[in-house]
């Protein structure tokens, strides 16, 4: 048996709900050819879940897996991927993954795991207690049907204030498609709490009091470490500040680095006012403040502080504290979030008295992430929210409800824009009550499946954002053109990849973007201008291709792709260079294994190509191109009527998307025709057995077209 | 003045740039040779001193390693360390004293080098410091000069207010830039 390498912890804990049972396998042995995270989970799926197995089935399993950087001192490494048969991919549920950051990660590896197999079902609600090699599950029937924070809150007080608890709250209990699994009050994981509820788990807490071993020399680990931080912008890495700096020679108002020297903390007791260089390494967790990005200036004199996982300084997770929300609306006055989590509330509302700005939407923020985040509410990257304004405007509420129930709806507030409205609603969905609860609770696949509502009006209609199988675009053609509409065409869900909205977004002017994009993808002409795109050329599929990998990497080594890659710098004396090759040196310290930046590319590609391969399983079709690589109508039309490729359109060509996926193809070497990884395409990787299994049912094409 | 003393001279000018840069001031020579006197640079023979200082500063900020210059709006050189001050920074503070010129220069840059409209209210905020009513009046007289007749404004949706020039960018685009950073927030 081959040593442990650093970085691990070294087991995956097996769970069998079923029978009770427990048992441990080793890591690296059993699953260190696909790193861990995500590739942990796509392996265990591929090789333990029955093609065509349902997410509420017995023989779906749930694999909470954290990555070899989780839990080290490299920032922004506390994540863990938590990868099933994804209840939201519809019509039919596929392989997905949702993530969350937290304690989660680190506390499951100095327990000594670096990931749970959860199998089978419960006969009663239970819990997961994890304490170093203690195992054991506890009886949940006292927490069933509460909430997550009384959850958390009531483990805690059983295992000790030094654990960390991921717990389902009403959602996930029934089964909710849009359901999330929650650990450190705001970190969650979307999709997944269903899953978690059909298998009758309530919680897992764990805690654990071991170490990681480095297997690099500690000197050069500490100083990559702090080279890292050097080449940190604030969240999203943006990296430039949104306000003109006498230490930045750029600037960019739409930056998340809203942390200018004079802001105060105004409701940290007592207050703080941050000072100092904006590029101090000691006061990086100043620069993020999400509250003040999405809800302006009011949310300085609400901020109590950043919060966020574990090793990270960026603290995305803004904590607020808004007095009126205990006398008004009788919730917690403190709430914390990040992103459309932050937004859940306010996002309900066409219009707020006082602007998407004001003390409203303030209150409807707070009261979203308050209740969200106790009931386990997961919002679809926002579309929950369109889709709700979407049958409210367009009357399928009142035609479709009964008319007792549309009644009971306090649809004035709703049209009053009154953050109370959402004290109605968010247990309706949570609780999956009456038709509206239960149609919302699936995601756009309740209006699909419930009221025929054909998935085509969805598809045509712009404001949705929606994009295919039940999800939206996340980060797509809006951002960045082509590469964008290739990066949303690849997963069963919607694509959760930053790679490349971080870098188009990053803040820095556009001759410097493309100076950047020449040096790291081959030609300045793989990036170009939001809204003023041109034609596709093969320097785009190659930064989609990055894209991708990058993302499904740091889902497998527990880094944050909300964060990474680290490609471009605040420091103008690198010239504004990040580094490309950043997991690769941490990879290789960490575990003693040396990854050059191609070696481990490819391992990051192994594992999305067997993504591509338990996708194509479970559709039992090797058509990809034309039944799961779909882009929606309202990418090729233009509200205005501009045409593709004029300035200040996201109109897309359909000719050029065939192009562009033609190109993608190629550069993965699949069969440009099905989209499909060929035989040659999996050997090269050395999923040599997928490839077979696949060509046996004729879903693996003998070579590319 | 000797090698030595003129070596002397070029760090203490640049020690004096630097100052100035920490504390956000741009300074042109003569400001520098007063920096120098009060710091006691010249010591008993400061008539002779300051004269010959005033002959060789020029050269010697010009020809300083961490020091850089900009020629001002009055026409002026004035000096700063870009490691405390950036450009950027540096051609803001110089034009505080013109709100048209601060504005119209800052809209130009903006559109050109990244692209993108600005919010109006970048203006009310630091550095800049404007008043309301100073970038109503100076948006107003922008409207009447011919020499700014490039800065324009588009109105989103929400009716927030960017301005542009339209030597770098074109309308529809500028407009398309405007609705886009104002929905940023709902594209997180």
């Amino acid at each position: 048996m081959p040593a442990t390498p650093g970085g691990f912890a070294g087991k995956v804990l097996r769970v069998d709900l079923s029978t009770g049972k427990f048992s441990t396998q080793d890591t690296f042995e059993r699953y260190g050819e696909f790193l861990g995270g995500t590739g942990l989970g796509y392996q265990v799926l591929w090789e333990e879940v029955p093609a065509g197995a349902g997410p509420f089935d017995v023989a779906n399993k749930l694999v909470f897996a954290t990555g070899v950087l989780a839990g080290t001192s490299v920032p922004c490494s506390g994540r863990t991927a938590i990868t099933t048969i994804f209840p939201s991919c519809w019509p039919k549920a596929l392989v997905g993954s949702g993530h969350m950051g937290g304690q989660f990660a680190a506390k499951l590896k100095y327990a000594g795991y670096d990931a749970i197999i959860v199998e089978g079902r419960a006969e009663r609600p239970v819990w997961l207690f994890i304490r170093d090699g203690h195992v054991e599950l506890r009886d949940a029937s006292r927490l069933w049907g509460g909430g997550i924070r009384r959850t958390t809150l009531e483990i805690s007080q059983e295992m000790g204030a030094d654990c960390c608890v991921a717990a389902i709250g009403q959602a996930g209990e029934k089964l909710a498609p849009m359901a999330t699994v929650v650990n450190s009050m705001s970190h969650s994981a979307g999709g997944v709490g269903g899953v978690m509820g059909a298998k009758k788990l309530k919680a897992i807490g764990v805690q654990g009091s071991g170490g990681l071993r480095i297997a690099g020399d500690r000197e050069h680990w500490e100083r990559l470490v702090k080279f890292h931080l050097s080449i940190l912008g604030a969240n999203n890495q943006h990296v430039v500040p949104a306000f003109p700096s006498p230490e930045s020679e750029y600037y960019n108002p739409g930056s998340r680095w809203v942390g200018e020297p004079g802001k105060r903390w105004g409701a940290a007791q007592p207050p703080v006012e941050i000072t100092g260089s904006i590029h101090d390494m000691s006061r990086i967790s100043y620069r993020t403040n999400s509250a003040a990005y999405f809800l302006g200036e009011q949310a300085w004199k609400h901020t109590v502080r950043g919060n966020g996982c574990t090793s990270c300084p960026i603290r995305c997770h803004t904590t607020l504290k808004v007095p009126a929300m205990a006398t008004k609306y009788g919730l917690n006055e403190i709430a914390q979030g990040t992103c459309i989590a932050l937004n859940f509330g306010r996002f309900f509302f066409p219009a707020l008295p006082g602007g998407p700005k004001g003390q409203a939407a303030l209150e409807a923020c707070m009261i979203g992430m308050n209740m969200a985040d106790d009931m386990g509410i997961w919002s679809n990257y926002g579309q929950i929210q369109r889709d709700f304004i979407k049958l409210a405007n367009e009357g399928v509420f009142q035609a479709k409800l009964g008319s007792a129930e549309y009644a009971s709806v306090p649809w004035d507030k709703w049209r009053a824009g009154d953050p109370a409205f959402l004290l109605d609603l968010i247990p309706r969905i949570g609780e999956r009550r009456g038709e509206l609860g239960n149609v919302l609770s699936q995601g756009s696949a309740g209006p699909f499946d419930h009221w025929g509502i054909p998935e085509s009006s969805w598809e045509a209609d712009h404001a949705t954002t929606y994009w295919k199988m039940g999800h939206p675009k996340h980060h797509a053609n809006e951002d960045d053109g082509q590469c964008g509409v290739i990066i949303n065409t690849q997963y069963n869900r919607d694509a959760q990849c930053h790679s490349h909205t971080n870098f188009v977004r990053n803040g820095l002017p556009l001759h410097e973007q493309k100076r950047l994009a020449g040096e790291l993808w081959g030609s300045p002409d793989s990036v170009d201008a939001p809204g003023h795109y041109t034609r596709m050329n093969p320097y785009k599929a190659q930064r989609a291709k990055w894209a991708i990998i990058r993302k499904e990497l740091h889902d497998c080594l527990g880094l944050c792709n909300w964060m990474g890659p680290w490609v471009a710098s605040p420091l103008k004396e690198r010239g504004y260079r990040g580094d490309n090759s950043l997991e690769s040196r941490f990879y290789s310290l960490a575990t003693g294994r040396q990854l050059d930046r191609e070696m481990l590319d490819l391992a990051g590609e192994r594992v999305f190509t067997l993504h591509r391969a338990l996708t194509i399983r479970d559709m039992a079709t090797v058509d990809m191109r034309g039944a799961h690589d779909r882009v929606p109508r309202w990418v090729y039309e233009d509200p205005q009527g501009a045409q593709p490729f004029s300035q200040g359109t996201i109109r897309m060509d359909r000719e050029d998307i065939g192009l562009a996926m033609d190109m993608f193809y190629e550069i993965m070497r699949w069969d440009k025709a099905t989209g499909a990884p060929t035989r040659a395409a999996y050997a090269r990787l050395n999923l040599d057995a997928v490839g077979k299994a696949l060509a046996d049912k004729g879903l693996a094409p003998e070579s590319g077209k | 003045m000797n090698p030595g003393d003129t070596a002397r001279l070029a760090d203490a000018a640049g020690a004096a740039v630097r100052a100035a840069s920490g504390e956000l001031r741009l300074v042109d020579c003569e400001a520098v040779l007063e920096a120098l006197a009060s710091g006691g640079q010249f010591g008993e023979s400061e008539p002779a001193a300051r004269e010959a200082a005033r002959a060789l500063l020029p050269g010697l900020l010009a020809g300083h390693p961490a020091l850089a210059a900009l020629e001002s709006r009055t026409g002026r050189t004035l000096y700063y360390a870009p490691d405390l001050l950036s450009r950027t920074y540096a051609r803001i503070l110089d034009r505080k004293g013109s709100p048209l010129l601060l504005m119209a220069e800052e809209i130009r840059l903006n559109s050109r080098d990244y692209p993108r409209p600005v919010p109006v209210e970048l203006f009310q905020a630091s550095p800049f410091g404007l008043a309301s009513e100073d970038i109503a009046r100076a948006l107003a007289a922008m409207a009447a000069d011919p020499e700014y007749r490039d800065i324009s404004s588009a109105t989103t949706a929400t009716g927030a207010v960017y301005l542009f020039s339209t030597r770098h960018l074109e309308r529809g685009y500028a407009v398309f830039l405007a609705q886009r950073a104002e929905s940023a927030d709902m594209n997180p």
